[in-house]
């Protein structure tokens, strides 16, 4: 009797741990659509520009240049912003238009008519147009020989910096991001704001 | 039921279950493997010039070896005794990661975004780094000289670059920055080094060095003549690394594997012997007691796997040079020869192309068309 309840705890067991690692594969069965916020970080993480970055940094900046005295009380009735492109001189390679484009859009539904965007990245369609007015191929509620393209009273723009520290701790990033306003007519910057996100991890032993 | 063959019984479906334990699906090991195709079908879509598939590859295997490998579930198989290191999913030995980045940077600068490009080549030397290994700087010339220039064309200052990148300087010195040169030519040789596991188990992960009969490149563009030769060995970046960490555990791996197998041989041995010359039952069973741990013992030293991971990026090439040229705008012919350390030519290649005002005309040029 106690041989064969031995024998049989081994073959329970054998089955048991068999069952355990017969599959081989990874979530078989696969795993549901995760919603996430963008602000939040996923479990699909690096110490890379993510996100849960773009969003706050964005967020900050178009609250920091919403209070602006520059933007608040321009002299010349509503400024007029050109955004140029972020130089990205971090280790990250990056999709440098998310930047810029959240921030446009940000600024656009908060600030209510107090600061207007030019298109500038549509200038070739825009000047198609104006030349099929002006040429009568298409209708006009205005003179389009009379130059109404707006000039920048502000270039919007940004660069994001990084420092990059190894060590047998792991690795850190750190990045810098910072935003200027520039008046195109003296070069004066009237307002910059900055954000920082560092982070680090450390490596599985079998990659290093 | 006798203890013998109980133990017997045992041992069998012992190792059953460690083969079985220790194998993975065929689907997850290619997902696993995933970087390395991509590696390959990038390399080989960019000189194809099918640019587009080319950064999809690259793209989506960047985000593989970007990402944080904390966690990884395949790493800690890899560390286990009972799998072996090629388990784990691929990231490539560091030169490989490198490589990856590298050709990212150059279709990043095709596409008029050298800071990008700039991103991919720190990126590439953060991969060489490892100060586990007393290694805190990289040593591939191409990418501090092509971060120099990235910044010096961004209006920078890449002078601290390009120090660097002349005292890592073994093969040629890099020429100083032309800012006004816009064509950028970026050329390989060769076929890259080969892994190959070592040691008694296979536990030492070695390289075979690669080779380029071709190592200096003529570029012809009109009467513009440049002649470069290399300045970066994949081959002496992969074999002068030093040891992986994962070296010590594959070491462990082999110790243990040799200690229970001559365990397993000693108690095999010693038990027969004891119930052969058992002159009673009591002392049979001991024998044979012994018998079956040493039968175990060496079960679980057959199921160890010390063996080194040998996947590699198989279409890498060995050299890598560059040169910078300044050419009017419009439509240009341009010839590279290949040619050997003699001067004869090994492989010829043409490419047309147009340069576009304002911005760098980057052009790839290999002597290997996969």
């Amino acid at each position: 009797m106690k041989q064969i309840a031995s024998s049989t705890a081994l073959a329970l067991a054998v089955v048991v741990f068999g069952a355990g690692c017969a599959s081989g594969v990874k979530n078989p069965s696969g795993v549901p659509v995760t919603v996430m916020k963008p602000d939040e970080q996923g479990f699909v993480a690096g110490t890379g520009i993510e996100s849960q970055d773009l969003v706050s940094v964005t967020d900050k900046m178009a609250r920091s240049l919403l209070s602006t005295p520059e933007i608040n009380s321009f002299p010349g009735g509503v400024p007029r912003i050109v955004i140029l492109p972020v130089e990205n001189s971090t280790r990250f390679p990056i999709n440098k238009d998310l930047f810029t484009a959240r921030i446009q859009a940000m600024l656009n539904s908060k600030a209510q008519g107090r600061m207007r965007f030019l298109a500038r990245d549509r200038m070739t369609a825009l000047e198609q147009e104006r030349q099929l007015k002006q040429e009568g191929k298409v209708t006009s509620n205005s003179d389009p020989n009379i130059q109404e393209f707006k000039g920048a009273d502000f270039f919007l723009t940004g660069k994001l910096m990084s420092l990059t520290t190894q060590a047998k701790a792991g690795v850190s990033d750190y990045v810098l991001y910072t935003f200027q306003l520039i008046d195109p007519r003296t070069s004066d910057i009237v307002w910059e704001d900055s954000a920082e996100v560092k982070k680090q991890s450390i490596e599985d032993a079998a990659y290093r | 039921m006798s203890a013998f063959w109980r133990t017997s019984i045992g041992s069998f479906l012992l190792a059953l279950l460690l083969a079985g334990c220790a194998s993975v699906s065929p689907e997850e090991q290619a997902h696993r493997n995933r970087a390395l195709t991509q590696f390959q079908s990038g390399a080989t879509a960019l000189r194809n010039g099918n640019y587009s598939a080319a950064k999809a590859d690259l793209d989506a295997a960047l985000l593989v070896i970007g990402g944080s490998s904390a966690g990884d579930a395949s790493a800690r198989e890899s560390r286990s005794y009972f799998n072996e290191e090629s388990v784990k999913t691929f990231r490539g030995e560091p030169y490989e990661r490198v490589m990856a980045y590298y050709y990212r940077g150059i279709l990043y600068w095709m596409d008029g975004q050298p800071d990008n490009a700039r991103a991919a080549f720190r990126s590439a030397a953060v991969q060489d780094q490892n100060p586990e290994l007393g290694i805190n700087q990289a040593d591939w010339v191409l990418l501090d000289y092509l971060d120099g220039l990235a910044s010096a064309k961004l209006g920078g200052d890449g002078s601290d670059a390009y120090r660097r990148s002349v005292a890592e300087a073994r093969l040629n010195k890099p020429p100083p920055y032309d800012v006004q040169a816009n064509v950028l030519v970026f050329l390989e040789m060769g076929q890259g080094p080969t892994k190959y596991a070592a040691g008694e188990y296979g536990e030492q992960l070695r390289f075979r060095p690669g080779s380029a009969s071709d190592p200096i490149a003529v570029v012809r563009v009109g009467s513009v003549e440049a002649k470069v030769g290399p300045y970066d060995d994949l081959t002496y970046q992969a074999t002068t690394r030093g040891g992986r960490v994962m070296d010590h555990v594959l070491q462990g791996k082999a110790v243990f594997k040799k200690t229970t197998d001559a365990l397993g041989t000693g108690a095999i041995i010693a038990g027969a012997g004891v119930a052969i010359a058992g002159d009673s039952n009591a002392t049979r069973n001991v024998g044979l007691g012994l018998v079956a741990a040493g039968v175990i013992s060496k079960i679980v030293s057959a199921a160890t796997t010390p063996a080194a991971d040998t996947r590699q990026w198989s279409n890498l090439p060995n050299l890598l040079s560059f040169v910078a040229l300044k050419l009017p705008p419009g439509q240009h012919h341009m010839t590279v020869d290949f040619q050997g350390p003699n001067g004869e030519t090994r492989v010829t290649r043409q490419v047309h192309f147009e340069v576009i005002p304002g911005r760098d005309t980057v052009l790839f040029v290999s002597d290997r068309n996969t």
